[in-house]
Order: structure tokens, then C-alpha cells, then sequence
């Protein structure tokens, strides 16, 4: 195939994935985002390098950041992908014939993130394995080091170089490869991971956040790009190269088409756009979206139902958005990532700061890869200033010095706590510090609306609390009607 | 040539700290507090940092016995091997440190102070303890650690990642061996996982005639016996910006298991509704029980009305069965909640917790150390130890000479260990906090608590390899309640 086409076919790819995450699901970048804290910190590098896997873990962690700017996380997925192809064509070596395969890894890595929990790792990880196709193939005996090495750095889709230089080169000293990375896999797997399952072992510890669970796509997309590799240099003799391309590449557009329709879940994208839309501020556009399209489920309730307080509509329009009862108004504590973050809000700023850590405190927990959160510790970070308890608040400060957005935040924090009159002086820790429980109490999740009337009770400007406690009787009462 | 250059360096060095020093008559501000407290000899090497502003400091030890140190770079860190020889050497005299920190291009030199070194050894290998984040309801990260007391090694003996989804309760050996111990997981595939002389066995202890599976276990002497309470634990959270977690109990429960056949003791005057018996703690001949009993009220409405005292029953070892209850310290008449009763191994102390309510001090902020002298039932608060933060979970080293603790007292959340030696008069030391290489920054960083630390003798031999199977193959042995 021509050159200039192929150029033309990768840039339209490039631009078809940057317009992809920049408007079509920009709350998947915040999402990645949000689910981890990366530090500018040795130690930072050598908690991951004690993994295999890690210096990919550690690469894509240092890119994830960079999802904090919207064109920066599109630019660098966009990248990521057009990377992949660009690799599998690169070790389909020199004698290649067929361009289209060499998407296809790409395009399945794109529907595969149709699932949040999919770390950017996981692609940065075959990108490399895949750029390390040509040194394999030359390495000969250097693969010896290069396996065990390999497996450290990228984890176990390294196997993808391995195996192609076997099956290219097909001498026994290739085939005694295959035994060589199963004893890489079991020595790096007692030195390295045993404190992790044997099968979390093999199919990679940090591609996927969650724990317990091996989604299918994830050990077939490193088989299907090895496939495509073989597939790129495959000699075929055709009429007419251009139209069976050109056909290939639109039956593999419509594919993707396809499988992102299956794999993108509408209601897991729309609650997490509210999310995103939330952290932002742009509390109209959730309820525009809501007017089109709201998930029924408590956490978009939540969402809704927020935003409709930070417009003054709470009350005059509650009921032309979906509801569930007063949980719609605020979540009781659930144990994962997400559901809480619109609950922890609004509780923030209703004056109940201790909840607020409380959950921001769980939702960090609840990250499954045992990852920190910027947004989430910058939350617990001011809970503890609004308490007063600054030698816990500068640890987190502290921390958060390390990473690149939030840094300039956490040296403003730092030095504002250095003098109480100016923490007392503090738009929001002053308004959360007067509108906040005088008294020392229990908190009672089932009487939520007793402790908003007590709080509006004792500071009559904190209509925040007002307003949802008139929600709450009215959605108490509609629930009783049914 | 390398002469030259030694020779030059220590000029160098010599100019440097007595060229523009200037001397203050303080003590250093060196973080942790380590002066004038008393360590065992060879124990990991205490180093310090000056506060942050001096980028340097230069240190030298000299020992009373002998043997002197020297040190300087960006904290005070001392070769391990060096320092426990100078330790041992000097193990009944101390150590005196001369400071001199760099700030602005300034070197500055404080009073020397001095560190004790105690005749009495510390003979156990290390410390266990579980790390996970002093949070709420959820963690991401939890493990069980061991830590040699006499380098700064420490080695996972099972991390969360290995059993994913299941909690895990803490390490719990028996007198500090560590040929018997147990430690609890909590989830779906949850047992208690109980080793002995390398045999493995996961247990369910939760039986149709109990309220769950038990929680805070001690073994008795013998190693046949076990005693356990049941804990429904829950957790309430305070509005306001002194307290922040109410740890309780709906209800609890004790019985004692037979390791034998894997048959619980259920006695009905340990498991009423009325009372809540929890910590239980055999005495080290293994005759007496110890435990904290309280009055149950409605929770967690009135958890601040919750107050145990120490009780104490009988116990035969050959029958497994109870005598009758009797009040030890009866705490709740002075408005104070008593928990954790650790009988010293040797049987002359015991350490327990007391704070104005609850069972859980590690919550309160008043909760403090306590020891009570069982020849003379003399009881007083260890102000020795004693900080205006909480002090928790304590426990005893193999010759009772040594204890450690739980504090939050470096800044109010996150939980540390702090060891201390007791005399035979019962008078403590001052307790230094668990060493590491670089503290501060160690400290700092971690956003983990240590939480339920105890020492244990020997390194702790834990299989990893087949844990995985074991825990997710719900293959238990399931507990009977003995007839």
C-alpha cells in the first residue's frame, strides 16, 4: 500500500481516538484521573518497580496525571494507540503487506476500555512489548536477559515478543524460549509477587483495577496482536490492494462501531459524565444531559438532585427528574469508588465535614489497586483543616506536594495554616467552620433530615440544609404514598 | 592517594564544624524524641533527623563503656553492625551524643545528650504487627508484618493482595512463639487460620449456638485452649472536631476453644444479653482468665454508658471449664471503662487500657496505659508512658522485661509502636518509637497505622504458596460447641 495512504489512514485513526475520548467520553479520563495520586518521588518509582510490570505501571501513571487537562488525556490515549498500530505494523517487519490489521489491537484496545477499570497500563504495556518485537527477533541469546527483564519492566505481556521471535525463528534455541519465560514467570513470580495469586500473576497485576476478576479481553487482545503481526506480513497476492484495504478498514470501523456500542455502558457513562461535569462545576449542563437521557439509579438521582440545589430548583422542579426516595438526596456509605463522591459534596458543603471525610476517606480506600486519589485527599485534606487538625492535614498536603496539579494548592494550604486568624479568615473553611454542628454527636444515617434541621436551627443562613430537608419530607412522603 | 584524600576530607570536616560553629546550651530538636530514653542492646540503630531547615548534621556517640561513633550526612543514620556492637558493649552504661546540624551554611552545636542502654536483653526476634490506613469502613491495603527489632527489615507475612476481598484480623501468637499462631480473614471465604509447628488449619468458629465467629483470642500456656470473644463490631462517627470513630459492640460473647477437637465452650453465665464479655487473656500459668465485662445498653445510642471493668474466672485446663466471676478492677463505678488485660509472661504485671468509656481506646483520646501489680493489687496509670493522645494495644516481650505499645500521639490519627522496659519495682522507661532508617521521612509518608503490634520470638514461617486455594476453596473446618 501506498505510503502517503498509510500515513493518512494512522493520522484519520489519530484524530478519530482524540475526537473519541475529547467528546464522546471525556468522564473516562477524569475517571482514570481521580483513581490515582501519581508523586514525582523515588519512592514513588520503586513501589512500582517492585512489581513486575511496573515500569509500565509507573509510565502510564506518570501519563494518567496529564488526564487532568481534557486535551491532554484524548492527546495522550490518542497517541497511546496510534503508538500500538504504528508498533504492530513496525514488527510485522520488512517485508509487510496488509496495513488494515495492524489497527486491529488498537481498536480492540479501544473497545476494551469501554470498561472504566481498565488501567492505561495495560496498553502502555503492550505498546512497549510490542516495540520490543524487533530486538527480540535480533536478540538471539541476549534474550536470556531480556526475558526476565522484560517480564520486570512490562509484566507478562512480554510474552508477545517472545513468542513471535519463536515462531519466526522456529530453531530449538527459540522453542527452549518458551521453557525460559515459564521459568522467568515462576522465579519473578516468587521473588517479586507472592503475596498476589498465581493467576493475578500470570495475566498481569497492573492492567486491571479491580481484584478478582480477568475480563476475556485482556489475555485476547495480546494473542490477536501477535495474529496481526504474522497477519501484517503476510504475502498475499491481490488485484487490487487499495480496495481490499480500504474494504478491511471500513469492516474494521464498523466493528469498533459495534463492539463500543456493547462495551460502553450508557448508564456507567452518564453517571460518571455527571461526576466529571460536577467536579467542574457545570452543574447546568448535568441537568441538561438529565433532561435527554438519566440513568435510574440513586447515584444520578444524587447527581440531579444537587445540581438542581445549586440552581434553586430543588424544590420547584424535584419531581421532573427520576427519584428514589430520600437516598436520591444522599447516599448512606457504599463501599466503592464512586457512588459517594455527589453525597460527600454536598455534605461538605452543607456542614457536616466529619461524613465528608468519612466517605472521601472510604472512596479512597475503595480503589481496588490500592491507588491514592488527588481528589479525594485534597477533600480529607480540608476536612482535617476545617477540624483543626493540621499536623494530620500536612501529611496529606505533604503529599500532594509531589504531584504535579495539585501542588500549588497544597503549598497555598500549608501556608495558610501556618496562621490560624487566616484559616478563620477563609471563604470556605470559615463558612463550613459557622454553618457546621456545634455540638458533639452521634451521627444517626437514618435521621439524616433530623440532622439538617439541627443544623439549620442553629445557623438560619444555611439554607442548604433547608432546602434538603424539605426534599427529604417530600420524597419521605411520596414514598410513603407508594 | 586514598590516604590524601581521607585526610583532607577530615580537615574538611574538622574546619566545618569548628570553624563557625556556634554552640546552644539546648538539647537538639531531633525527631523522634530518643533522648534519655533506654534501649536494649543491639537493637536496630536509632537514627534521627534534625528539623527540616538543616541540611546536614554531623553526630557523634561515645559510649560510657567505651567505643564511640561517627556520623554526618542528611539525617543521623548509623551502620547497623556498628551501632549494636557499640550497643552491646555499652548495655548497662548509655550513650552520649554530640550534635551538630548545618542550617544556612551555619553549623550549630547542641548539649549532648544521653540514651540509656539496658542490661536486660531483649531476646525475641521482632515485632508483628497489621498495617492498614487508620480509616472507616473500607481499606484498600492491609497486611500482617513482621519487623526484625534488630535491623530495619520487615517482611509481609500475608498482604491483603493474596486473599483479595477478604479482611484480615490481627496476628495473634502464642506468648510470642511463633510455632503457634492465628489470624482471622472477614469476607465471604472468611475462617480463622490457626498454625501450629507448621500444620495449617482454616477454621470456621461461628456455631448455630453463637453470635459469630470470635475476634480477640489469647491462647492459653498449654497451647489446647484458646480463648476468644465474639464481637459483632460497628462503628459510629461523631459530629464534632475533637473524635472522629465510636468503635462498639452490639453484643459479645466469650468462649474458650479446644484446639483438640475444635470444640467451643460455651458457658451461658460468658454469653448473656444483658453483659458484654470481651478480651479475654489467660494469666501465664494458665489458671485464671482475664477478661472485661460490661452492662450492655442500647447502642450506639448510649455507647458513651458502656463501661467494662476487669473480671477474672478460674479455668481448668484438663475440663475446659470456668469458674466463677470476680472483679478484678471495677473501673465502671469510677465512671472508666477498662480493655485489653495483658498478663505479663512472668506473672507479676498486668497492662491494660483505661479510658471514660467503650472498649475500643484506640478512638480515645484519654485512653491511657495502666498496670496493675498482681502481688500487691496496687493499680496506677504508666506516666512514664502515658501522652495526651491515645495509647492502645500493648503487649509484652518474651522475658517481661520489655513492652510495647500502640500511641497516636504523633499526630492524633495515624498510629505508631513504642517500646519501654519495666524494672522489678515496676517503674518504666521512657519509650522510644520503633526505629527506622530514615524516621521522618518514614513517618510522614506512610499513610498506614500499625495496628495490634506483639513480639514474636522467632521469625514467623508462613506459606504463602497454596493460600490462595485454601482460602477460596471455603474447605473449612467447622467448630462444634463442646456437650
Amino acid at each position: 500500500m501506498d505510503r502517503r495512504y498509510r500515513i493518512a489512514l494512522t493520522a484519520l485513526f489519530g484524530m478519530a481516538v482524540f475526537s473519541f475520548w475529547m467528546w464522546l467520553f471525556p468522564q473516562a479520563l477524569n475517571y482514570q484521573e481521580q483513581n490515582q495520586l501519581f508523586l514525582f518521588t523515588r519512592d514513588y518509582f520503586s513501589q512500582r518497580l517492585v512489581l513486575p510490570g511496573g515500569l509500565a505501571d509507573w509510565l502510564s501513571e506518570a501519563l494518567v496525571q496529564l488526564f487532568y487537562v481534557r486535551w491532554a488525556g484524548a492527546l495522550v490515549l490518542a497517541l497511546l494507540l496510534v503508538g500500538l498500530q504504528l508498533g504492530v505494523w513496525k514488527a510485522a517487519g520488512k517485508k509487510r503487506f496488509l496495513y488494515a490489521p495492524s489497527f486491529i489491537p488498537s481498536l480492540l484496545m479501544l473497545v476494551y476500555m469501554g470498561d472504566v477499570e481498565v488501567l492505561v497500563s495495560y496498553p502502555v504495556a503492550l505498546l512497549l512489548a510490542v516495540a520490543l518485537c524487533p530486538l527480540f527477533e535480533k536478540a538471539q541469546w541476549h534474550r536470556l536477559w531480556l526475558i526476565p527483564l522484560g517480564w520486570w519492566l512490562v509484566g507478562p505481556v512480554v510474552a508477545v515478543p517472545v513468542l513471535l521471535s519463536v515462531l519466526r525463528g522456529r530453531k530449538w534455541a527459540d522453542w527452549a524460549c518458551l521453557a525460559w519465560l515459564a521459568v522467568t514467570f515462576f522465579v519473578e513470580y516468587r521473588l517479586l509477587a507472592a503475596q498476589y495469586p498465581l493467576r493475578d500473576a500470570l495475566f498481569g497485576l497492573n492492567y486491571y483495577r479491580l481484584v478478582e476478576s480477568l475480563p476475556a479481553l485482556q489475555p485476547i487482545i495480546p494473542a490477536a496482536t501477535l495474529l496481526c503481526i504474522l497477519l501484517c506480513g503476510w504475502k498475499v497476492q491481490l488485484r487490487s490492494p487499495l480496495a481490499v484495504e480500504t474494504a478491511l478498514a471500513a469492516v474494521l470501523a464498523a466493528g469498533t462501531w459495534g463492539g463500543v456500542k456493547l462495551a460502553y455502558d450508557k448508564d456507567t457513562f452518564e453517571v460518571l459524565a455527571y461526576d466529571w461535569l460536577i467536579r467542574n462545576e457545570n452543574y447546568q449542563q448535568v441537568l441538561s444531559r438529565a433532561q435527554r437521557f438519566q440513568p435510574r439509579n440513586a447515584v444520578s438521582a444524587c447527581s440531579v438532585n444537587f445540581c438542581l440545589f445549586t440552581q434553586g430548583q430543588l424544590e420547584s422542579r424535584l419531581t421532573e427528574f427520576y427519584q428514589c426516595g430520600t437516598e436520591g438526596l444522599v447516599l448512606p456509605s457504599i463501599r466503592d469508588n464512586l457512588s459517594d463522591i455527589t453525597s460527600a459534596e454536598l455534605l461538605w458543603m452543607m456542614g457536616m465535614p466529619n461524613i465528608t471525610l468519612q466517605y472521601c476517606f472510604d472512596l479512597q480506600e475503595s480503589i481496588q489497586n490500592g491507588r491514592k486519589s488527588g481528589r479525594f485527599m485534597k477533600r480529607i485534606a480540608e476536612c482535617n483543616i476545617v477540624n483543626g487538625w493540621y499536623d494530620r492535614a500536612v501529611k496529606y498536603l505533604d503529599m500532594l506536594e509531589h504531584s504535579l496539579f495539585y501542588r500549588q494548592w497544597a503549598r497555598e494550604q500549608k501556608a495558610l495554616i501556618r496562621d490560624e486568624a487566616q484559616v478563620a479568615a477563609h471563604p470556605v473553611y470559615a463558612y463550613i467552620r459557622s454553618v457546621r454542628f456545634q455540638e458533639d454527636f452521634i451521627t444517626n444515617y437514618n435521621k439524616l433530615d433530623l440532622m439538617m434541621a439541627i443544623l439549620y436551627n442553629q445557623n438560619k443562613n444555611n439554607f442548604m440544609a433547608a432546602d434538603y430537608y424539605s426534599a427529604w419530607q417530600r420524597l419521605s412522603e411520596r414514598e410513603e404514598g407508594e | 592517594m586514598k590516604q590524601v584524600l581521607t585526610l583532607l576530607a577530615a580537615l574538611f570536616l574538622v574546619a566545618a564544624c569548628t570553624g563557625s560553629t556556634s554552640y546552644v546550651e539546648e538539647l537538639p530538636g531531633i525527631y523522634p524524641d530518643y533522648i534519655g530514653v533506654t534501649i536494649p542492646a543491639g537493637i536496630a540503630p536509632l537514627n534521627f533527623n534534625l528539623p527540616e531547615e538543616y541540611d546536614r548534621v554531623f553526630v557523634r556517640v561515645t559510649g560510657s563503656k567505651g567505643g564511640e561513633l561517627r556520623v554526618r550526612g542528611k539525617w543521623a543514620s548509623f551502620p547497623v553492625k556498628k551501632w549494636q556492637d557499640l550497643t552491646r558493649q555499652n548495655a548497662g552504661g548509655m550513650l552520649s551524643f554530640t550534635v551538630l546540624g548545618r542550617k544556612d551554611g551555619q553549623w550549630t552545636q547542641w548539649r549532648d545528650f544521653i540514651l540509656y542502654v539496658s542490661d536486660v536483653p531483649l531476646e525475641d526476634y521482632g515485632i508483628t504487627y497489621r498495617k492498614m490506613a487508620p480509616g472507616y469502613t473500607t481499606y484498600s491495603r492491609i497486611g500482617i508484618y513482621q519487623r526484625d527489632l534488630h535491623s530495619f527489615r520487615e517482611d509481609a507475612i500475608i498482604e491483603s493482595t493474596l486473599t483479595p476481598g477478604q479482611c484480615m484480623g490481627c496476628h495473634t501468637a502464642n506468648a510470642t512463639s511463633s510455632r503457634q499462631f492465628l489470624f482471622h480473614l472477614r469476607g465471604p471465604h472468611g475462617a480463622t487460620y490457626f498454625q501450629k509447628d507448621g500444620e495449617r488449619e482454616w477454621v470456621t468458629t461461628k456455631t448455630d449456638s453463637t453470635i459469630g465467629n470470635v475476634a480477640y483470642c489469647y491462647w492459653h500456656p498449654d497451647g489446647r485452649w484458646m480463648a476468644g470473644s465474639i464481637n459483632p463490631v460497628r462503628q459510629a462517627f461523631w459530629t464534632g472536631d475533637e473524635r472522629t470513630i465510636e468503635v462498639f459492640d452490639l453484643a459479645s460473647d466469650l468462649v474458650v476453644m479446644d484446639m483438640e477437637d475444635h470444640s467451643l465452650v460455651v458457658d451461658p453465665r460468658f454469653t448473656t444479653k444483658d453483659y458484654l464479655e470481651t478480651s479475654p487473656a489467660f494469666s501465664p500459668d494458665g489458671k485464671t482468665l482475664y477478661f472485661c465485662k460490661a452492662k450492655a445498653f442500647d447502642v450506639p445510642r448510649q455507647v458513651d454508658s458502656v463501661r467494662y471493668d476487669l473480671v477474672r474466672t478460674t479455668f481448668d485446663a484438663a475440663t475446659g471449664t470456668l469458674g466463677d466471676i470476680e472483679t478484678v478492677i471495677p473501673a465502671s463505678a469510677a465512671g472508666k471503662s477498662v480493655s485489653f488485660p495483658r498478663p505479663s509472661y512472668d506473672g507479676r504485671w498486668l497492662m491494660y487500657n483505661q479510658a471514660d468509656f467503650s472498649v475500643f481506646p484506640i478512638d480515645h483520646k484519654e485512653a491511657d496505659l495502666w498496670l496493675l501489680d498482681l502481688e500487691t493489687g496496687e493499680t496506677r496509670p504508666l506516666e512514664e508512658v502515658n501522652s495526651d493522645f491515645s495509647e492502645s494495644f500493648h503487649n509484652w516481650s518474651s522475658n517481661s522485661r520489655w513492652f510495647l505499645f500502640s500511641s497516636r500521639r504523633a499526630d492524633g490519627l495515624y498510629v505508631q509502636v513504642y517500646l519501654s522496659s519495666i524494672d522489678q519495682n515496676g517503674h518504666c522507661t521512657k519509650p522510644f518509637v520503633l526505629p527506622q532508617k530514615n524516621p521522618r521521612k518514614y513517618y510522614h509518608d506512610t499513610l498506614y497505622s500499625f495496628n495490634v503490634p506483639d513480639f514474636t520470638h522467632e521469625k514467623v514461617d508462613f506459606r504463602t504458596s497454596g493460600t490462595y486455594r485454601e482460602v477460596f476453596s471455603d474447605e473449612r473446618i467447622k467448630a462444634t460447641v463442646k456437650p
